[in-house]
């Protein structure tokens, strides 16, 4: 979190996480194709050739002034796959918040588990918590046909009962209200903090 | 002092005062203009961009400043992975119109800034060099800090979730 007094700004980083095609980066794709151009800067994106996330993407959204403050949320996505642990951990620094995106497939199940153990393992070395640290999952793909259940899925990710959303991100469903949650979140965190 | 705070989540905080603000935005103007640099952006280690001065109209600088950090970022593995023990304090990307400096200013915020070629090197690093001295004095003034509870009540988190919603129609 960064705070500017002069400029009545309050900066804030949330990381979209989660195993490699589970759609983080479409989750940002859809949120930049939907907002008002005015609320929302560039999508960056460093991919590779096959159209995989490398390093991160990035955008900004802001909502305008509240009582003459002026909140913004930096977005950011992290590499999946298992061999860019170096970057995730690079991009969870000063970290705010995260948005998990769970693969509802069912052969994607231990890759969930496993970027979630990950996860944990890195909030760790910065002295964080799943535990205690704002967090929402997202359940996508919920429209493909060997999706596993949800009681199942909130069984074996969601131990600590965070919000959770079932979504089909390329379609938009459920992307609202996960970013809407996390905000949330991210914000009452930062309340009791001060 | 630039107030760098550990909660006790683990979580960090950084809030700078309107006076601070003021004097690293001088820190700033004075590097641009001695150095003739196009751009100049002050950051924090995790890509929030703080300040910002020269011509910024054509440059999303809040991009700029979230790849110049993953940049530092991906610089400091690599030197633990070819055992150098400190950071790199600085990066210099070379173009054939613009060139890019980036460098540390303390553990917590970096320096970009972008010069047209014609600029030398040397003149730019030696500017900056005392441009960061002098932010580090800034940081270190001790201020009253003003009460950052104030900044985020309840009303506000039930004006963003409306905001939020229209935004999100």
């Amino acid at each position: 979190m960064f705070i500017n007094w002069a400029l009545q700004e309050i900066n804030l980083k949330i990381v979209y996480y989660g195993p490699g095609m589970s759609g983080k980066t479409t989750n940002l794709e859809y949120i930049h194709s939907k907002l008002d151009p005015s609320l929302t800067g560039e999508l960056v994106t460093l991919k590779t050739k096959e159209d995989r996330t490398i390093f991160f993407d990035f955008m900004q959204i802001e909502v305008g002034r509240i009582k003459g403050k002026k909140p913004k949320f930096n977005l950011y996505t992290v590499p999946g796959q298992v061999y860019y642990a170096s970057s995730r951990k690079i991009i969870l620094n000063g970290v705010d918040g995260v948005v998990f995106v769970a693969d509802s497939q069912k052969d994607r199940m231990e890759g969930n588990i496993e970027t979630l153990l990950d996860l944990e393992n890195n909030l760790m070395t910065m002295g964080y918590s799943l535990e205690n640290f704002p967090w929402v999952i997202q359940y996508n793909k919920r429209d493909l046909p060997n999706t596993e259940s949800l009681e199942l899925l909130e069984k074996k990710l969601n131990f600590f009962n965070v919000p959770s959303f079932e979504a089909v991100a390329i379609k938009g469903t459920g992307v609202f209200d996960t970013l809407k949650s996390i905000i949330n979140l991210v914000v009452q965190h930062v309340q009791r903090q001060l | 002092m630039v107030q760098v705070k550990k909660l006790k989540d683990g979580s960090r905080q950084i809030i700078l005062t309107a006076k601070q603000f003021d004097e690293i935005t001088k820190v700033l103007s004075e590097l641009a203009a001695k150095t003739k640099a196009s751009t100049i952006l002050l950051a924090d280690i995790s890509g929030q961009l703080i300040t910002q001065r020269g011509n910024t109209d054509d440059i999303n600088t809040a991009i700029l400043s979230a790849l110049a950090a993953s940049d530092f970022a991906a610089t400091s593995e690599m030197a633990k992975l070819v055992g150098e023990d400190a950071k790199f304090k600085l990066l210099f990307h070379e173009g054939e119109k613009r060139n890019v400096y980036l460098s540390n200013v303390g553990d917590n915020f970096f320096l970009v800034v972008v010069f047209d070629v014609s600029v030398t090197l040397g003149l730019v690093r030696i500017y900056t060099k005392k441009a960061i001295q002098n932010l580090l004095t800034v940081f270190e003034t001790s201020e009253a800090g003003e009460d950052a509870s104030k900044l985020l009540d309840q009303d506000f988190s039930s004006m963003l979730g409306d905001m939020l919603d229209e935004s999100f129609k």
